[in-house]
């Protein structure tokens, strides 16, 4: 495997990212490769069960829902809208988040304290809970879902970046950086962040599994996207209803729930193991 | 029968690429009570012994040939529960960095206890029950202060000199048979080394205990040991009674460790540098003649085709060497001249009254609580001058180095340099302060950045000036030849380097904008003496160069009288003495100056 860039080199990346590029090539390519519409209703078909059940219809290969919807179509859209509220979401919260921690773990003094108390106040509020108000207060839609997300979730960034970037700024090339004339900027860019970025990449991994979950929830709660845009939390909750009659629409959104977070986190647990030094260092010793 | 009887042992590294033999063929015996020093540079293969006896080999590395018996216990094929039995309480281990070897989260009373369960256990006996009265003696015997109260606290809370006392005191309270000292003083300071070599020896004659020194120190070895072993690359080069290695060494190899010791009080010669470093075991596997000859000064073409025959050069005296009697004829150079104040040599530099505090506890409404870590500390320099700062740990020097560099504020006092104040915070001070001062950190391997190559590295000050890369790659060339490293470093990472690669490179970073003050904190400690001699020539060279000041901040005096020409005693945050080098160490003034000076390790003079 060694023509691969380090950070691809075990089996861990590799798997959750493919199953990611197939998330990923089924939201770009949704229109293209849906069957139908995922809106079209065949009031004459509902709830059919899918493909290699009995009774299936092989023209909807995963079925229908209780208003004839197909839902290999459905799928296919929702994984649109949960893939661009897992990359925004978390690439928001990523960016407050760590400036912050840089700002924080690098200036120290007052900054940091100010900086570590909010966070202190910010965890202190159940997660969920704060998504729940928030988006009652910011109103329903795609871009609150996502606003909501970056705010409650900057602090699982700051928090953790923080204590690493202290431990840069210690190091004595930082000081001497500073002694060759660099800014406070050009040494955060310079110095301390490729040695905060394998961190960083790795978080923003594990947080876009997490935003996949949180949308899936609002969505399910019927707070994020509007009724007319297939989603995943929303088709669960659509078929809530009939679980009992026809499984299969409650099971497959869920199943398309759990691939997509287990990607992210099959492959933020591999970049941690080959990005992080501690653990590389404790390897090649 | 010998306590430990060696024959013919030899480790070897299996890997991908082949069989390496790390140590060859080692044969050597030990009596109870008698100290054996094992000498040589870092990766010869020093500390193979003491992991061998332990079977705590790295990994891929194992035992290819011959046996180890202790005691008459085969170590080599014994059952493992009864090696670990014996480990702790026949055989004691004291460790290079005492800090590590502590638990951090256990007070010394804790880990004592522990211990003292575990050496009854291995006797069969009930664990100890007034643990407290024996802990508390054995720290005494130590000469610890107040051994009641140490029992209390945790490592964090302890110099690194008492932390090694303890693990001492841990070491023989098993009243063991064999004692591996691996490196004990390197990391510590001159003052507190001399106190635990008094004591390891101390303990041993009270216990009849036999001690493997393990060093790089040939000086330090000569002090303690009744036998040296000196290694290179995996093989026993020289060996013989203490005294005699060190007086009368029999092969190059050793009497080029013995001249790289920076000289005493009662010499005055100059450092003899060898030149590299020792080679890689994978360079050495197909090698027929002597290991050393590449390096050797007096090889003849013979060495680097026959391998060297062991020749008894008096009784009990062993060198691996073709002609043992050329070892003689290497003489080391002539001392550097200490240059005198010339009264109207130029001044670069001066500082008046420079106070450092820091608050230790902020209080509401009271005055808070402050920690001087520097007091009123006063200096100037004259162009050209090598300025010594020493003193132990917690003097306050390294607060002092950032201070001058500008790392630090002083929170009184002023500063010149070329004539112009430079006490003031703002732009313009600093960027002059940065063109003239710049500073070479301690520790290489936190003062370098990994993810950076060399080449970047040592021109890092050309990034703010917008420099061209090709630029940059040619005064990264010309800095790396300057420091005697060669221009394909460049692109190397410094994870890829050794440590004095390393401190060369964190020198030419700070060369890189032609400085006229170098401020170099501990930039040899901690390194082989080797390598140190080659990097306090480098400084000398430059200053022949380059016209270049420097104040070096260390605890070894022998290196601050080998290349200052003025020093700077501190004690606790104070100045207690200064002056021209020569004075001050032939005529100390201050108190604390001559306990200093009682502390330097082997009054020995060369022959």
């Amino acid at each position: 495997m060694t023509f691969l860039p380090i950070w691809l080199r075990n089996t861990r990346s590799i798997v959750g990212l493919s199953l990611l590029l197939i998330v990923c090539g089924a939201a770009l390519l949704a229109p293209l490769i849906a069957p139908h519409d995922p809106n079209e209703q065949d009031l004459l078909n509902t709830l059919l069960p899918p493909v290699w059940a009995e009774g299936g219809d092989a023209v909807y290969p995963f079925g229908t829902d209780s208003l004839g919807r197909d839902i290999l179509s459905r799928l296919l859209f929702g994984a649109r809208v949960a893939m661009t509220v897992a990359i925004t979401a978390s690439f928001g919260a990523m960016l407050l988040g760590g400036i912050l921690a840089h700002v924080a773990g690098y200036f120290g003094g007052w900054v940091d304290w100010l900086i570590g108390r909010v966070i202190d106040v910010w965890l202190s509020f159940p997660p969920v809970v704060l998504s729940l108000i928030l988006m009652v207060g910011l109103g329903s839609g795609l871009q609150n879902v996502i606003l909501a997300i970056i705010l409650v979730d900057w602090t699982r960034f700051c928090r953790v970046l923080r204590a690493e970037v202290m431990i840069v700024r210690r190091r004595d090339y930082v000081a001497a950086a500073r002694l060759l004339g660099f800014s406070h900027i050009r040494t955060i860019a310079r110095e301390v962040l490729p040695a905060t970025l394998p961190l960083l990449i790795t978080l923003m991994s594990l947080e876009m599994g997490v935003a996949v979950v949180v949308e899936a929830i609002l969505s399910f709660a019927g707070m994020s996207v509007g009724t007319n845009v297939p989603a995943w939390g929303q088709m669960i909750s659509d078929a809530r209803q009939d679980i009992y009659i026809s499984p299969w629409s409650l099971l497959l959104p869920a199943f398309a729930v759990f691939i997509t977070v287990f990607g992210f986190n099959l492959l933020g647990d591999g970049l941690r193991r080959s990005l992080d030094t501690r653990l590389t260092q404790t390897e090649r010793a | 029968m010998s306590l430990l009887e060696v024959d013919r042992l030899s480790v070897s590294l299996g890997n991908a690429r082949g069989q390496f033999t790390v140590l060859h063929e080692l044969t050597f015996r030990l009596e109870p009570g008698q100290v054996l020093g094992l000498v040589g540079e870092s990766g010869a293969g020093k500390s193979m012994i003491g992991r061998t006896i332990a079977q705590l080999l790295p990994p891929k590395f194992s035992v290819s040939n011959g046996t180890l018996v202790f005691d008459g216990h085969d170590m080599l094929g014994i059952d493992p529960d009864r090696r670990r039995a014996m480990l702790g309480r026949d055989i004691a281990f004291i460790p290079q960095e005492p800090l590590a070897a502590l638990n951090p989260v256990l007070t010394i009373g804790q880990q004592i206890r522990e211990h003292l369960d575990h050496i009854a256990r291995g006797k069969g006996r009930q664990p100890v029950t007034d643990w407290r009265a024996t802990a508390i003696e054995v720290l005494t015997a130590a000469h610890l202060n107040d051994p009641a109260g140490i029992l209390g606290k945790y490592p964090h809370q302890l110099s690194g000199g008492m932390c090694q006392r303890i693990l001492i005191a841990m070491a023989f309270l098993s009243r063991p048979k064999l004692l591996i000292a691996d490196e004990p003083t390197t990391a510590l300071d001159v003052s507190v080394q001399a106190r635990i070599i008094d004591l390891i020896n101390e303990m041993r004659k009270a216990y009849g205990t036999a001690v493997i020194f393990i060093t790089h120190d040939l000086r330090l070895a000569r002090q303690i040991c009744d036998e040296v072993l000196v290694l290179y690359a995996g093989r026993q080069v020289e060996f013989g009674p203490g005294p005699e290695v060190f007086d009368r060494p029999a092969h190059p190899y050793t009497r080029a460790l013995q001249l790289a010791i920076p000289p005493g009080m009662t010499e005055s010669r100059g450092l003899f540098t060898l030149p590299d470093r020792m080679p890689g075991l994978m360079a050495l596997k197909d090698l027929t003649g002597c290991r050393f000859a590449a390096r050797c000064p007096v090889a003849s073409p013979k060495c680097h085709t026959h391998a060297p025959p062991d020749i008894e050069v008096t009784p009990g005296h062993l060198s691996l060497c073709h002609s043992p009697e050329k070892t003689g004829t290497i003489t080391p150079p002539p001392a550097p001249a200490h240059r005198h104040r010339d009264p109207d040599s130029p001044v670069l530099f001066t500082a008046r009254d420079l106070s450092r505090h820091y608050v230790t506890r902020q209080r509401l409404l009271r005055r808070p609580e402050t920690f001087a870590a520097v007091r009123a500390a006063s200096l100037d320099l004259a162009e050209g001058e090598f300025l010594g700062v020493v003193g132990e740990s917690g003097s306050g020097k390294s607060t002092l180095a950032r201070l001058l560099v500008g790392l630090e504020a002083p929170t009184s006092g002023r500063m010149t340099l070329l004539g112009r104040d430079v006490s003031g915070e703002d732009a313009e001070t600093a960027a002059f302060r940065r063109a003239n001062v710049q500073m070479v950190f301690q520790d290489p391997q936190s003062a370098l950045n990994p993810r950076r190559r060399v080449g970047e590295i040592v021109t890092q000050a050309m990034e703010v000036m917008q420099s061209s890369a090709a630029d940059r790659a040619t005064r990264a060339a010309e800095l790396l030849s300057e420091i005697g490293l060669s221009p394909e470093m460049a692109a190397r990472y410094p994870s890829q380097m050794s440590g004095g690669q390393k401190q060369r490179v964190n020198i030419a970073r700070a060369l890189c904008n032609v400085p006229r003050l170098l401020i170099a904190d501990e930039i040899v400690s901690g390194l082989d003496v080797s390598v140190q001699a080659q990097l306090l020539e480098l400084l000398l060279r430059l200053r022949q160069e380059r016209a270049l000041s420097i104040i070096l901040i260390s605890h070894d005096l022998s290196v601050v009288r080998y290349l200052c020409d003025r020093v700077l005693v501190m004690y606790r945050g104070d100045v207690v003495e200064s002056g021209e080098v020569d004075t001050v160490f032939a005529d100390p003034q201050a108190e604390y100056t001559r306990k200093l000076l009682a502390a330097m390790p082997g009054e020995v003079a060369l022959a």
